[in-house]
């Protein structure tokens, strides 16, 4: 009986630990050469392992890419920056873990992560406590919603994204959408935020359902949305279960590609399966990839920086993605996707108010300075942090893709 | 609700639930004959699919042949884990296996994002086209495809099981280990053997999966939580248990979402997978093994 007790217990935490999920941990640095005096050090917490180690990863090449580029042009106020790479494994407890170790045995003087909003979250404690800024590069709007004067961040948040979409799905004439999102953090938000505005667009709601990572097969959850008969359904998910859903969507309706299902543009038909509508979190190749031909006509709003031309006019802007497209492609032999783009961000955001103070500033001084961020031109848009606004971008740094002939395409007219 | 509605429902439950059935297969292998839980089953699932797609994309080899070798090579890593990891650890203790195989399962996960990358990887479904409309409900092309490789996988291993000597041996170590080894039964042998054939099941399962939903190097844990539940639910150390336990857990979470809400599936399975716990602890389709004195 005992040795039964003793297994039953030791199966517990076994399924325990391996659905809060584990990883190994791996942290390097990188330090300039051709600088002298002593180095910023600038700590940075990234998903290296776990789920989103696929973010990470382009993460960590892009602030590599930057720290390497300024060091060589002489660093700041003469000294080279440093930064220190920990992997959270996409957990929170091990994202706090990291954070402590970069502030108590670090000394760093700003922090850059976490790659999720979760992690992000799980570590704004010690940095308020700490008085050490932290910049994000997770789109979950409840980063800077949930307002901290520490915590900034850059990706457009998803109170920038959803009325960005709605503003879109109104002007085609959708009257109601069916709401199928990711049990974690980033679904839950979009989520959220996606139920907050709708009413504000008198847009209906007509189905809500959600997933879990992992699950294989949606088909039930869009069994319930099809009959709910949605004229377009907004997707929530940062992960591979969104191929998923568009390969089990079209068999559903064992008709393809996507389509608007009642106005829409006018050389559209009718025919085809409603429209399923996504979210930066989507940007990836692995998607199209994935998904195949039932992603074909599938549309997503994200930054501009998946393709040079959605920059327009902007030469700015576009001088400074195609910059870093070249020199990131030069690297590491593919394009920087939108997670490299936050990276090259958040880095660039805390450099360029270190080089505005003088040499001897302390990390609150850094934290007012970032917050002073006015008309930065970055990947992802053109910042200007205030008082208020700790995400800095407005609705004119995104742009509306479809996927089409299995490349990303930019939606004309809007 | 509609027929054709209930109908959908009933399919996207039997193909969820014949996944978690190969996987509960796998366990159920392991745990008759060595009575140990072994928790890098689900990595055998992750293996399976990142090999095949690893030798489709990389030799070019066609489609089936990369998936049979995804399945030899996946029962490859199998016997080598059972003689490097279980082998050494002579007494048998129960507790310390299981904890061998929770570290190797962190390992062979750490070691498929060494190999593979941390992205997910796609592989071509076994036959393209539509998927095929059976009284107004969807099927796809790869759910059949499923369902008949877990037929073919159960047909096989009973006739293993029944009708073959090393089956018989396998049996036999279920019942009794000390006493299959008395009657001259190579235990050892069995143990790798079970251990190669759970491997072959979890690594098929996984790449006729993988054609819909793509593979990653951390797919292997929550399937394996899956798989270990249906086993449980349909009774430890039986394999038509093991696929009736799938098969149940699949209906369970669709029906669940069909007359509940997305949001309680998993609650509801592990749920009724508590309730079975409590009132038929040796599992829904498995008899209590009377213990003779």
């Amino acid at each position: 009986m005992i040795r039964r007790m003793r297994m039953l217990f030791a199966i517990a935490c076994v399924i325990a630990l391996l659905v809060t999920g584990c990883a190994s941990d791996d942290s390097g640095s990188d330090t300039g050469s051709s600088t002298s005096g002593e180095a910023y050090r600038i700590g940075a917490v990234l998903s290296l392992s776990g789920t989103y180690a696929g973010l990470g990863a382009p993460e960590r090449n892009a602030i590599e890419l930057e720290v390497a580029r300024i060091n060589d042009e002489g660093g700041v106020h003469g000294r080279p920056i440093e930064v220190l790479f920990e992997d959270d494994g996409t957990d929170e407890a091990k994202a706090q873990a990291a954070v402590t170790s970069l502030l108590e045995k670090e000394d760093v003087i700003a922090i850059i992560g976490a790659t999720g909003t979760g992690q992000s979250m799980a570590v704004r404690a010690d940095v308020e406590r700490a008085s050490i800024p932290q910049v994000s590069m997770a789109g979950g709007s409840v980063i800077t919603d949930d307002f901290n004067d520490w915590v900034f961040q850059t990706p457009w948040s998803n109170r920038v994204v959803v009325p960005f979409t709605l503003d879109y799905l109104k002007e085609q004439g959708v009257e109601s959408i069916a709401l199928i999102s990711d049990s974690g953090g980033y679904g839950k938000d979009g989520r959220q935020v996606t139920l907050d505005f709708v009413d504000e667009y008198g847009i209906e709601i007509v189905a809500d359902e959600t997933f879990n990572r992992g699950d294989a097969d949606m088909t039930a959850q869009l069994t319930k949305i099809k009959s709910a008969e949605p004229d377009v359904v907004f997707m929530w998910s940062a992960g591979s279960e969104a191929a998923t859903i568009l390969k089990n969507w079209i068999d559903l309706w064992g008709a393809g590609p996507l389509r608007f299902k009642s106005g829409g543009n006018a050389n559209q038909s009718a025919a085809g399966a409603p429209l399923i509508i996504g979210a930066p979190g989507n940007a990836r190749v692995e998607l199209a990839e994935g998904a195949g031909d039932a992603a074909e006509g599938f549309e997503f709003a994200a930054g501009k920086i998946l393709l040079l031309e959605a920059y327009g006019d902007c030469v700015g802007e576009r001088g400074v993605a195609s910059d870093f497209i070249d020199r990131y492609t030069a690297e590491y032999g593919e394009g920087p996707d939108i997670f490299a783009g936050h990276a090259y961000d958040a880095i660039n955001i805390v450099v360029e108010a270190m080089r505005r103070l003088p040499e001897d500033f302390t990390s609150s001084d850094l934290r007012d300075e970032i917050e002073n961020t006015a008309d930065l031109v970055g990947v992802g848009g053109t910042f200007t942090y205030a008082a208020d606004d700790h995400n800095g971008l407005s609705e004119e740094d995104i742009v509306m893709y479809r996927i089409s002939d299995g490349v990303w395409t930019l939606v004309e007219g809007d | 609700m509609g027929g054709s509605e209930l109908l959908q429902f009933v399919i996207s439950g039997l193909k969820n639930g014949s996944i978690y059935a190969l996987v509960s297969l796998g366990f159920t292998i392991v745990y008759a004959s060595t009575g140990v839980i072994n928790f890098a089953q689900g990595e055998f699932y992750m293996l399976g699919g990142m090999f095949s797609v690893w030798v489709f994309a990389t030799f070019g080899l066609p489609l089936p042949l990369a998936a049979l070798l995804g399945i030899l090579l996946t029962a490859a890593v199998g016997v080598v884990f059972e003689l490097l990891a279980i082998r050494p650890r002579k007494d048998g203790d129960q507790l310390a296996l299981i904890i061998i195989t929770v570290g190797g399962s962190l390992l062979l996960s750490s070691l498929a994002r060494h190999f593979f990358g941390p992205d997910e990887l796609a592989l071509p479904a076994f036959t393209a086209g539509p998927s095929v409309r059976l009284f107004g409900a969807a099927i796809e092309r790869q759910t059949l495809w499923i369902w008949g490789l877990t037929l073919v996988a159960v047909v096989l291993l009973n006739w293993v099981y029944n009708k073959t000597k090393l089956g018989r041996a396998m049996r036999a170590c279920a019942i009794d280990r000390d006493a299959a080894r008395l009657v001259g039964i190579d235990t050892r042998m069995v143990v790798t053997v079970s251990f190669a054939l759970a491997a072959a099941l979890g690594g098929l399962a996984g790449l006729s999966v993988a054609p819909l939903t793509q593979t990653a190097f951390d797919v292997g844990a929550r399937v394996g939580v899956k798989g270990f539940a249906a086993a449980i639910l349909g009774g430890l150390g039986n394999p038509i248990a093991a696929v009736a336990g799938g098969l149940m857990l699949g209906l369970i979470e669709s029906m669940s979402i069909a007359y509940l809400s997305s949001t309680y599936k998993d609650a509801v399975s592990l749920g009724v997978l508590l309730l079975v716990l409590f009132v038929r602890p040796q599992g829904l389709f498995t008899r209590s093994r009377k213990e003779k004195v």
